[in-house]
Parts: C-alpha cells; structure tokens; sequence
C-alpha cells in the first residue's frame, strides 16, 4: 500500500522517512553508485529539508519497499539546483502544473521477481501509478523525472513510456542519468494498472496509516514561519549594516572595472529599494 | 469575465483586490486570499476580499499567528484542502469566529515556492457541501495553481531587488518554440519541425508562459520579443 507523507504529516512518520533515507541510500549510494552524502546509513540532501512531499510504498509488514520524492518547479529543485548537468548548463522547465520526481527506487532485496504483489514488477508499478495519481489529485498535468537508462528500460516495457525528454542523458557515476518527461492522464494510469494487475485504491485508508505512525506525535514548530511573518516590512538597522557593509566588501575586491560596476549596480539597486542608506558610499571610487 | 493579467497594471492594492473579486467570480467562489513572504526583500504582503468586519476582527485576534490555512498549509508542495486541516484546534477555533460571517470550512490553499525561498499562500473558500466543493476543486484546481503562481510572481516582483534579480531565462528549447509560434506555427507543426512530441512543445510553452509571467502563448510571445529574446522574422 502507498502513503504520502509530506511537511504536514512528516512529523508522525519519522520512523518511516529513516527506513526510507536508508533504501535510498542502499540504492543511491551503493547500487547505482551516485555521488551522494551518506550519514549513518541515510542518503539524505538539501532538497530533503524543503518539506518535499514523500510516496512511499509499505509491504504488509509495514516495512518501506518503494519511494519517491516530489517538488515543486517554480522554487529550488534538483534539476535547477545540482542536476544541471544534464541540462548542459540550460534553464529548467518552470511551471505551477508540472512537478519534479527523483529518487525513485524500489528495495530490490526485499522483493522478489515474478509478478505478484510482492514483486519488483509490482512495487514498481504501483509507486508510478500511485505518484502520477497524488499529482493529478493536486491539480498537477505533467511530471519531469530524473532517472537512469534502467529505470526508462522499466518504464518502457510497464507501457508507461516517457512522452519526451529534456537534456541529455550524462553520467552520474556509475550510471548515466536523463530527464523525461510523464503526463499525469488518465490514460497513463490505466496503462500501468493494467500491465501490472494493479486494482482498487492503492492509498492506504486512515487507520492503516495510524497503524505506521511515530508512538507520540510532536506538535508541528511554526516558530521559522512566525518570525519571517512578523518580520515587518523593511529590514532593520543590523540587516541594514551588514548589506551595506557586503556592498562595500564587492566593491573593495573588484579586480576589475566591470566588476567594479557590477558592485555599484547592486548598491543601486539595494537604495532603490531602500534596504540600505547610502547609495554610494564614499569608499566606491569608479 | 476573464480573470486580470496583473503584469500589465500597477499592481496597486486595488488592483490586487479586483483580481481576487474576478478569479471568485469567474471560478463559482466565494472569497479568496493572497498572504506572501518575500525574504529578499524582507516583506510581508496579504491581501484579501473577505468582509471588511471580518478581516479587521481576524486582526484584533491575531489569527495570522495561528491560522492554520496559512502556517500549516505553508509545508506542503501540494494544494492543501482545508478538510486536512479541520482536526486542528486552531482551525476550529478559526471557522467558529468565521462562520458569523459567512464564511465556510470548505475551502483550500494553494503554497507557491519562488526560486529565492520566496513563500506565496493563495487561498479560496466557497459555502457549499464537501460534496459540491469536491466536484468544483477537481474542476478549477488546474487552473488555480496557475493564477496562484501569476499572483506570487507579480507581487515578487513588484519589489526593485527581486525585479533585478528574476530577469526571465528562457531554456535554448524554449526560445527556439516560441520563435516558430512567432512565426505563425501551430503546436503540431512545432512538433513536427522538431521532431519531439506535441505534449513536450505544450509543457515547454507552459514554461515559456510561466517564466514570463504570461497568462496566454500570445502574451507569452509579445513579451519575449519586447525582452529581445526572440526575433520575429
């Protein structure tokens, strides 16, 4: 069965994400070897500590077997941020509709082959299944996923081809990685239950959840939230000083006239809108 | 009643205002809300066309450090449905005071995040049953995650220093797309050009149409010429 956990409910699940950190880890790291961080048996990056939203799959033993991780396309995500290599240095899509998928990985070692709901065929199929249908609950119409050759091997033959692709595949170590391109139809969702035999909600209902949950749920900490909100609307003195002071530092280590320039643009900039209180200082001699 | 392209206005209080008044108009809604963080800037905007008495008691009881819709709704990548949110004794509390003003639990927020950690909560509600919302947010959701993103880019970059910095950059297949729009092409005929699917030349536009801060492919093309980033022949 398929749960989502994300920055809402991630607090419940803690036990869940680490079993999940861990699979990444074992595929990421080891299998497929990625240069990723690992600490403590956990594969976990920058993109982790944006509240993503997580669709994991749990076998009957309530144990992770499958996972995926979802972000948004109009704030930081890993092709605009650390996948740009397979953009060659281009600009990624940006769209409110389309939502970016990595680290999709199904636990090999927990699975067996065949086709039944234990299965690496299924498990598979039902995170894909599961995914496009979270997002197209959300309003999503397109997803562009980061994977291997491998994974698009899979994706082929489960009758669920990529429709496009964007970049160029480009080796991220021990496998090359590329970016392609799902639509969230419903049309594509079928394809997929059919070819795997998948029937009925895939979600599991309230209690199955509660079933998983962390044994105390810690109260969600909005403190980060409150202080940006109750910041007010202009910066105050010490922000005011240290912006100053970095513009002043640009223009110090100018190595060039250009560079120089640039600094005075941004220090013009900054006045414009009035975040700092002097324009030119009199140390910017150009 | 088409809802308003804010690129073009001044974006003045009202004109915020009568965007929100068009968008419940056109998509059967009762009231919506903008509330954003722009930490570039360091600035807070919120604005909303709930009754008057309404948003000056929410004030008078500080509901905006403790709204649920707002803070909690914030964690999500997804659109949150409030029906998420009702075991929340903060929301109970919340839709108690609002309900004398005829304001339902039926409703959503839709989180947008900007490229510079910059946080957007667009929110609507409409006074019918779970059943009728459910059918209406399946409907407009689509099309509110768009005016949401419109929304938070504009009032993003209505500020000097996020201006400066969020100049459009166009992907090499973005602008090569748009220039044979320009051109008079239709979608197919891009896809056949290039010899891509017609589905990859539509999210591209998407694209184009979101980092130009564009409602419509026409828009979309008008100003990238205006920016010199594509040359009509």
């Amino acid at each position: 069965m398929i749960i989502v956990v994300d920055g809402l409910n991630r607090d419940r699940y803690g036990r869940l994400l680490d079993e999940m950190f861990a699979l990444r880890a074992r595929v990421f790291g080891k299998r497929l070897g990625w240069e990723v961080d690992i600490k403590d048996g956990k594969e976990i990056d920058q993109f982790d500590a944006l509240d993503p939203a997580y669709v994991i799959g749990v076998n009957d033993n309530g144990k992770v077997v499958s996972c995926v991780r979802a972000l948004q396309t109009t704030g930081p995500h890993m092709l605009s941020d650390v996948f740009s290599a397979i953009l060659d240095g281009d600009q990624p899509l940006r769209s409110p509709t389309i939502w970016e998928s990595t680290r999709f990985c199904v636990d090999t070692e927990a699975l067996d082959r065949g086709k039944t709901r234990n299965s690496v065929s299924y498990a598979t199929c039902e995170l894909m299944a599961a995914s496009l249908e979270y997002a197209q609950e959300s309003g999503i119409s397109d997803i562009v996923t980061v994977i291997d050759p491998i994974m698009d091997r899979v994706l082929k033959r489960s009758d669920c081809a990529p429709y496009g692709y964007v970049g160029k595949t480009t080796p991220m170590g021990k496998v090359p990685a590329m970016a392609a391109l799902l639509d969230c139809s419903d049309e594509r969702i079928e394809k997929i239950r059919n070819f795997a035999g998948i029937e009925g909600n895939v979600f599991m209902d309230e209690d199955a959840a509660a079933a998983l949950a962390d044994p105390v749920a810690p109260e969600i900490d909005h403190s980060l939230f409150d202080a940006i909100m109750s910041a007010g609307p202009q910066p105050d003195a010490e922000t005011r000083n240290m912006l100053e002071q970095y513009c002043h530092d640009q223009a110090s280590a100018a190595q060039s006239r250009d560079e120089l320039h640039a600094a005075n643009r941004l220090a013009g900039v900054l006045f414009e809108a009035g975040m700092i209180n002097r324009r030119k200082p009199k140390f910017f001699v150009c | 009643m088409t809802v308003i392209d804010l690129s073009k206005q001044p974006n003045a209080d009202s004109d915020l205002r009568l965007f929100l008044d068009t968008v419940c108009e056109t998509h059967e809604l009762d009231f919506a809300a903008y509330a954003g963080v722009n930490p570039i800037a360091q600035t807070v905007h919120g604005f909303v066309n709930y009754p008057d008495e309404w948003q000056k008691l929410y004030v008078e009881q500080g509901f905006q450090h403790r709204d649920p819709t707002l803070l909690t709704a914030a964690r999500s990548i997804a659109p949150v449905d409030w029906v998420r949110l009702r075991q929340e004794d903060s929301f109970r509390t919340l839709f108690r005071a609002a309900h004398d003003f005829g304001i339902a639990e039926q409703g959503l927020t839709i989180p947008v995040r900007g490229p510079y950690g910059d946080i957007g909560l667009f929110s609507v509600t409409r006074n019918c049953s779970d059943k009728e919302w459910g059918l209406l947010k399946k409907k407009i959701l689509g099309e509110m995650q768009h005016l949401a993103v419109h929304l938070h880019d504009n009032v993003v970059r209505s500020h000097a220093l996020t201006r400066a910095l969020t100049s459009p950059s166009l992907s090499a297949r973005e602008t090569e797309i748009l220039q044979w729009v320009a051109a008079g092409k239709t979608q197919q005929d891009v896809a056949d050009i290039l010899n891509i699917s017609n589905r990859t030349v539509e999210v591209h536009l998407r694209s184009s149409r979101s980092k130009l801060g564009a409602l419509t492919t026409s828009q979309a093309v008008g100003r990238a010429i205006g920016l010199g980033l594509i040359h009509p022949n």
